[in-house]
């Protein structure tokens, strides 16, 4: 509970360093003032961050001097598509009928055509993520670093 | 030439105005995707992939936005694609500055120790850090370029700081010891 309490006012505290409003961490800047005054671990953090916050802060970004465009010129379509179309929507448009179509005909009455015939909705569903390439179980990226913080230290 | 009225025309199919888009924003989208893939060669392939792939999307364009956030999001996405396609790749520790500029306040062997260091951060971490200080984009704008809340940017930056300081004081960077 203690360490999830410094936590939070190490990130508090440097938001604020950063020039946010303390009421957007939810806590006064006497609280966390406070804190850092009590806890030389967390003053330490601090202190070290700014640290670095001033370090980056002097940075300036590498001017690049590349030219594209000779080699973007020769990639580019007679002209943009037009508005709306995109090449997936013919097929998403056949996939959404197709589906209705199928839900209507499940719901006529005394027809069981057996488990296959129920399966067939995932089947197409599963192929359309392997048309699209995207993995249905892939953890999101930002509950994996909202959580990472039990793993620091 | 404006934005908005090069976008018109390449809606109308005028590629030249297009090169008015590359040619303005070229540099910026090079210094981004670099700080994302960490090497010269990917970056010049995502920005060039991008740039096809935002003229295709032009007509989808709100007028009343800024043309580079919206591109943004396009490089974002090519980079972030490009990466994981390339998940083993090593990022080349050249002795090139990639990403930051020498500055008189540092000795080049520091500023070089500085980028390896920011290179040696995860992707969305170097993203991140380089977008607040060398772009100087504030919470806001951060949380609206990467379409997350602003608490998340918070312990974001907080946790890209926290790794960024161990691995200068891994190198050795004294002025941190």
């Amino acid at each position: 509970m203690q360490k999830a309490t410094c936590e939070t006012i190490r990130i508090a505290a440097m938001a604020i360093a950063d020039g946010q409003r303390a009421e957007m961490t939810e806590m006064t800047s006497h609280r966390i003032e406070e804190h850092l005054a009590d806890c030389a671990t967390c003053r330490l953090e601090v202190d070290q961050l700014r640290a670095v916050n001033a370090l980056m802060n002097m940075q300036q970004r590498q001017p690049q001097n590349e030219r594209l465009w000779a080699s973007i010129e020769m990639s580019l379509p007679e002209a943009p598509m037009a508005k709306n179309e995109s090449p997936r929507s013919h097929l998403f448009k056949l996939l959404g009928l197709f589906l209705i179509g199928y839900k209507l005909f499940e719901m006529i009455p005394d027809r069981d055509l057996g488990l296959l015939f129920k399966l067939i909705p995932i089947l197409f569903i599963v192929a359309a993520f392997a048309y699209l390439k995207v993995n249905p179980f892939r953890i999101n990226t930002e509950l994996a670093l909202e959580g990472r913080e039990e793993f620091d230290d | 030439m404006d934005d908005p009225t090069a976008i018109r025309r390449c809606r109308a199919g005028d590629k030249e105005s297009f090169r008015y888009l590359v040619e303005r924003y070229e540099a910026e989208a090079i210094g981004h995707a670099i700080a994302i893939l960490g090497t010269r060669e990917d970056a010049r392939d995502a920005v060039q992939e991008s740039f096809i792939s935002a003229y295709q999307a032009l007509p989808r364009f709100d007028l009343n936005r800024r043309f580079y956030p919206w591109f943004y999001v396009i490089l974002r996405n090519c980079c972030y694609k490009m990466a994981a396609a390339r998940k083993n790749r090593e990022i080349s520790l050249s002795d090139e500055l990639m990403i930051l500029a020498p500055i008189a306040e540092l000795q080049r062997e520091e500023t070089m120790l500085l980028e390896r260091s920011v290179l040696d951060l995860k992707d969305e971490d170097r993203e991140l850090i380089t977008l607040r200080h060398l772009d100087g984009l504030s919470y806001e704008e951060l949380a609206e370029r990467l379409g997350v809340p602003l608490g998340t940017i918070m312990s974001r930056l907080y946790y890209a700081r926290k790794s960024l300081r161990e691995k200068l004081i891994r190198r050795g960077f004294t002025r941190l010891c």
